[in-house]
């Protein structure tokens, strides 16, 4: 007790001598000009890290501020330079000079493993390597394992396939960019979570909510941006191997090589298998698939004062055998002695990034976004075969600068996306070209970080259904230097692929009817309120986040698994007439309980409804499907500075989803009663992992799904998969139990 | 029930964990070195604190003195000069090993002058 009083005093007193040499810090900010000159830079945001507590350069590039006893590091951030940070002990007078940025786009300060990015108008939630670190595994889809606004589950209990659910919705509705370039969409989709190996990712962006006009129309819910490891990075070499003790196995090595000051090049590849046959449940079909995938990019680049370019090309090739335990696809494909899944998937993409500076006028700058990527994919399900081949061409344009001065900025261009579609299904044959160019023009005001409004608009003309306009508002307001007020609004529009999307129910006897007029794109309103709010309690810094966002569709592509007669049981797919909406809110809490240990309390609610039921000349509004209306995550971390020791602890409660049974559909509609509404059980997901760094590697062990909970029969009808009323696609829950993992990982820095 | 008795034994070994690792009879020494800039910081804390017997490390870029916290029962001064001294660095009077500060950057080497990195 009494060295707790001591400490107290000690502590009292230490803080009142730094408040009696409280004093200012001053100092001038300037930008090279030329090789030696140096000129004073006008208007630069100053503030201390992790406070708002900050000013701006006068005219002669001159600043004051008050030390903060929160922080020692002072953030410098101008836009078209590259943020700065500088860590502020005794010494005064600073002389600082500030970079040219060198590309488009915003640089963000990254400390702790998950942050909110409080000066972004769009609602946005970073993470970093160092949250990524948390799960070892294995790509984007585990990335978001103790982040609570983004969830994954398995879409169905034999291809492997993993969808996201994002305020309510699927990942269809999210646009999912690598580095602002749309990517894991059209076809990608089914098992594009997948593609993207988790050694290879620097950071995520999360923005909730209507996304910018840049990147085009196709954010409806939000936006996730990867950023890869770039090949100036500093790691040169990171290798990293997984094991787990279901038989997956996995290889992933990055190189990165400086050529010269200029020229840099970089590699990630990636190698994983799983060819060990599990059945832990016991229904005679493997819990998971076998696969083998092959994975790389590589990428050049090119920086100097004047310009900076990026190209290279990404290849993929991905073999899925599922189904039941005895199918050999050579002797069985195509025969009823046994049900087996495959699919064959390849794709290859060509990319650059160029962009133009302007060493003067830093603001400035002229980026040219030029992709084209190949996506070639066969399956089989049963008897079913389906076939899809995608071509995609997409360019942007965007030209950056200001108006009189930088609280004025702009960012307008023009784009272009052309995608290709040619499938087939059975023996229908599906083809589909679009072509949409399209223009946009985003206006940012911002007054000295405390108000920020973006305002966009972008027109585009789609080949088959004709023009439309995307506008799009976001404003955030900091009233006081702990609250953040963030309000957005817009529309979205993109057209669906019904197979890719819906995959999971393809594994299933279920008949497919696409009823009425041809399918139509999907068009959504998306508004959203946020509150993010910082205090202290208990001596302790909390981070608080509430949020509300409301998705409106004025046309959905609506997926009906609720219907079976004697006949057949059904998946209907048809256009939207009456209301489909989804509300979710969300209340997050982050704190350090101490200098190590991080803690995350997250509660969701997501409440969404469509009207379905229209083949048989219904209209109900009904839950949608696989949506549990409740969840609840807890994460809590354990750090060692430099990671010595890193401990963590992920508990995840899922409440209850809507679910269909063909078996109970179809007695429904031979007793003329209407559909049964079935509810899933609600479940907990617990995951772990510690890991011990090294001087020279790190290694890992982790558990997933340690309390062991399996969905008891996740697939209807297992034992006569031939059956019509056969259904795998009624996933709601872990089927693999248990899973115990272990990894090394090598990185060799400069 | 069994689920949330699994969680709540969890969540106490972290805890408990965090707890016990708490240093208790650590020694304190303080070793100056040639470090220049923040890449030279991050690259002495981090292969102190990640060697035997050292809790922690934190150098001070002003008069490059590292102070480092570590158990005696598991390593000495001489061991932790050592260190120092093979990441590329003097440490105090002992000159740092030469194939190591030959393959720091450049920037990071004794004749390079202070910077902000």
């Amino acid at each position: 007790m009494k060295s707790l009083l001591q400490t107290i005093l000690i502590l009292t007193a230490s803080a009142l001598v730094m408040t009696l040499r409280a004093q200012r810090v001053t100092g001038t900010v300037f930008e090279r000009n030329g090789t030696d000159k140096k000129s004073p830079l006008v208007g630069v945001n100053i503030f201390w890290a992790e406070t708002s507590l900050g000013t701006i350069t006068d005219s002669l590039g001159k600043f004051d501020i008050a030390r903060s006893a929160k922080s020692n590091r002072l953030v410098l951030r101008y836009i078209g330079f590259k943020t700065d940070t500088i860590r502020v002990t005794s010494e005064n007078n600073f002389e600082i000079v500030m970079k040219p940025e060198g590309q488009l786009g915003e640089v963000v300060i990254r400390g702790t493993s998950s942050q909110i990015d409080r000066l972004n108008p769009i609602q946005t939630e970073i993470i970093t390597t160092k949250a990524l670190a948390k799960a070892a595994c294995c790509n984007l889809s585990e990335s978001f394992e103790t982040n609570a606004s983004v969830s994954v589950s398995y879409s169905d209990a034999v291809t492997g396939a993993k969808q996201i659910q994002f305020l309510g919705l699927g990942g269809q509705y999210v646009q999912t960019n690598v580095e602002n370039v749309p990517t894991i969409r059209g076809l990608a989709s089914t098992f594009g979570m997948s593609y993207i190996p988790g050694t290879w990712i620097q950071s995520i962006d999360v923005a909730k909510g209507a996304g910018s006009v840049v990147n085009g129309y196709e954010s409806m819910t939000g936006a996730i941006n990867v950023e890869l490891v770039k090949p100036d990075a500093r790691e040169k070499l990171y290798f990293n191997t997984y094991v787990n003790h279901l038989g997956r196995g996995e290889v992933n090595l990055n190189l990165n090589r400086k050529l010269s000051d200029k020229w840099a090049t970089g590699f990630l590849t990636h190698a994983s298998t799983l060819q060990n046959r599990v059945d832990n449940n016991g229904d005679g079909f493997l819990d998971l698939p076998l696969y083998t995938q092959f994975n790389g990019i590589n990428r050049w680049q090119y920086k100097s004062d004047k310009m900076m370019a990026q190209f290279g090309v990404k290849a993929l090739y991905e073999d899925r055998l599922g189904g039941q335990t005895g199918f050999r696809p050579d002797e069985h494909r195509g025969t009823a002695q046994f049900y087996g899944f495959g699919n064959k998937t390849n794709r290859i993409e060509l990319f650059s990034k160029t962009a133009k500076l302007y060493q003067d006028k830093p603001y400035k700058g002229l980026g040219l976004v030029l992709n084209a990527s190949l996506h070639n994919t066969d399956s089989y399900f049963g008897f079913v075969n389906y076939d899809g081949r995608q071509r995609t061409l997409y360019g942007n344009l965007i030209y950056q600068s200001i108006i009189n001065n930088t609280n004025h900025q702009f960012k307008t261009g023009i784009n272009y996306l052309l995608d290709d579609y040619r499938e087939t299904y059975k023996d229908s044959l599906m083809t589909r070209t679009e072509s949409v160019p399209g223009a946009f023009f985003e206006y940012t005001y911002n007054h000295l970080d405390k108000f920020t409004l973006v305002a966009g608009l972008r027109a585009d003309y789609h080949n088959l259904f004709g023009a439309f306009a995307t506008p799009r508002l976001h404003l955030r307001w900091q009233p006081w230097e702990n609250t953040t007020l963030r309000l957005s609004g817009g529309r979205g529009q993109r057209t669906p692929n019904a197979f890719a999307e819906y995959y999971g129910y393809l594994v299933s006897g279920r008949t497919v009817r696409f009823w009425g007029q041809t399918i139509q794109p999907e068009v959504t309103w998306n508004y959203g309120l946020s509150l993010t709010q910082t205090f202290h309690w208990f001596d302790k810094h909390w981070d608080l986040v509430l949020d509300y966002y409301r998705t409106d569709f004025q046309n959905q592509l609506i997926v009906d698994t609720d219907h079976a007669t004697p006949l057949a049981s059904h998946l209907y797919f048809y256009n939207l007439k009456g209301k489909s909406f989804s509300n979710s809110f969300q209340i997050e809490l982050n704190t350090l309980l101490s200098k190590r240990t991080e803690v995350k309390l997250a509660y969701r609610l997501f409440d969404v409804w469509q009207t379905m039921g229209q083949p048989f000349g219904n209209s109900v509004l009904q839950q949608r499907m696989m949506v549990p209306r409740d969840r609840v995550l807890f994460n809590i971390g354990y750090n060692l500075p430099y990671d010595k020791w890193k401990l963590d602890l992920t508990v995840q409660w899922n409440g209850q989803a809507r679910i269909t049974d063909p078996m109970q559909s179809l007695q429904a509609t031979i007793d003329r009663k209407p559909m049964p509404i079935l509810y899933s059980q609600s479940f907990m997901n617990i995951n772990a992992q510690a890991s011990r760094a090294f001087k020279k590697f790190e290694v890992y062990l982790g558990g997933e799904n340690l309390a062991n909970f399996k969905q008891p029969n996740p697939i209807i009808h297992a034992e006569d998969p031939f059956n019509k009323y056969f259904d795998a696609g009624q996933t709601w829950g872990p089927v693999v139990g248990r899973m115990i993992y272990a990894g090394i990982r090598v990185k060799i820095k400069d | 029930m069994k689920q949330l008795t699994f969680v709540v034994a969890l969540v106490l070994t972290i805890v408990f964990g965090a707890v016990a690792n708490k240093p208790g009879k650590d020694k304190e020494v303080k070793i100056k070195t040639s470090a220049v800039c923040d890449m030279c910081k991050e690259r002495i804390e981090k292969n102190l604190t990640l060697s035997k017997g050292i809790s922690e490390a934190v150098l001070n870029l002003e008069d490059k003195v590292v102070t480092v916290k570590y158990n005696p029962k598991k390593t000495d001064e001489a061991q932790i000069r050592k260190v120092i001294t093979e990441t590329g660095y003097d440490a105090d009077n002992l000159v740092c090993s030469q194939t190591a500060h030959d393959k720091l950057p450049e920037c990071c080497q004794k004749t390079s002058e202070a910077h902000s990195h």
